[in-house]
């Protein structure tokens, strides 16, 4: 296995921004409201062309500042979850465009997924994107190259003090 | 249009709830098949906590992260718990019997011999002891 430097990567950005998608994709669903799936998609878009949780800044400038979440910062890659946030971007960008078009079923299960794939990674610690970064990886595809931290299992949350 | 929400609401809290409750049955059937199949491990109970892990050769966060963690819970509690180590390729009869049905996966028995937890997955130190405490 090829050397690689991690990073440090707060895990509270990355929870905030996953428990900010599923609230308010429940609440479009709840109040029927796709313009609501467009704003979440548009931001996990900006948040990935940035290489930023799309809704980081809330915990950047509220929740941190305010000591209302700790940071929990561990060595990890950043790219596997911003390939995550893409996914779910796209997931989303699709569950619009159905919806768009009428296909209310296909629509609000595709934003399904995303609440059950972010609350599986904000409550279970295991990012399934992440996961499928990893899994590419082994495919020798440009761009996927990083490697799981010591002792990880592909997609799940890094422990304490792990290093590559 | 607010009895149209009031559906829509109640429909999100089905959702999620039936989330919760399918985890929640399949984790209650999993330790009724532990609880009928504790004396496949036992002969005599052994009047402690004990730990039934399921792993395989190439299981790699057995080996990272789930030995360790049952190593410190060893060596924290000493000869307080008993920890049964299943390599699920070799024993694939017992390990259905128990309905593993991914590695790592652990049920933690009380002293009588009853499963009373059971994790799919990884399950860190603390978690385990966390659940050996209300044992």
């Amino acid at each position: 296995m090829a050397s690689q430097t991690l990073q440090k990567v707060d895990h509270s950005a990355l929870k905030t921004n996953q428990i900010i998608i599923i609230a308010l994709n429940i609440l479009a669903f709840i109040l029927n409201l796709p313009v609501l799936v467009a704003f979440v998609a548009l931001a996990m878009g900006i948040g990935s062309a940035l290489k930023i949780p799309g809704f980081g800044f809330v915990y950047k400038s509220i929740l941190k500042p305010r000591g209302w979440m700790k940071p929990d910062v561990l060595d990890d890659n950043p790219e596997p979850h911003r390939f995550a946030q893409f996914l779910g971007f796209l997931f989303m960008t699709g569950g619009y465009v159905a919806l768009f078009f009428g296909a209310s079923a296909l629509g609000w299960s595709l934003v399904w997924l995303v609440v059950a794939l972010a609350a599986l990674n904000a409550f279970g610690g295991f990012c399934v994107g992440c996961a499928v970064y990893y899994w590419l990886v082994r495919f020798n595809l440009p761009g996927f190259t990083k490697q799981p931290p010591a002792g990880t299992f592909p997609g799940m949350k890094p422990k304490v003090g792990a290093s590559l | 249009m607010s009895s149209e929400i009031l559906l829509r609401f109640g429909l999100a809290v089905g959702i999620i709830v039936l989330g919760a409750f399918g985890y929640w049955l399949t984790n209650q059937h999993l330790l009724g098949r532990a609880r009928n199949n504790v004396f496949t491990l036992f002969t005599k109970l052994p009047n402690k906590p004990v730990i039934v892990y399921f792993t395989t050769p190439d299981c790699a966060p057995c080996k990272t992260i789930q030995r360790p963690a049952l190593n410190h819970l060893s060596n924290v509690m000493g000869d307080k718990l008993q920890v049964i180590e299943i390599d699920a390729t070799e024993q694939p009869d017992l390990a259905r019997k128990w309905g593993v049905m991914s590695v790592p996966t652990t049920f933690l028995l009380d002293a009588r011999g009853e499963a009373r937890y059971v994790n799919n997955g990884v399950a860190r130190a603390e978690k385990l002891m966390e659940q050996l405490q209300t044992l």
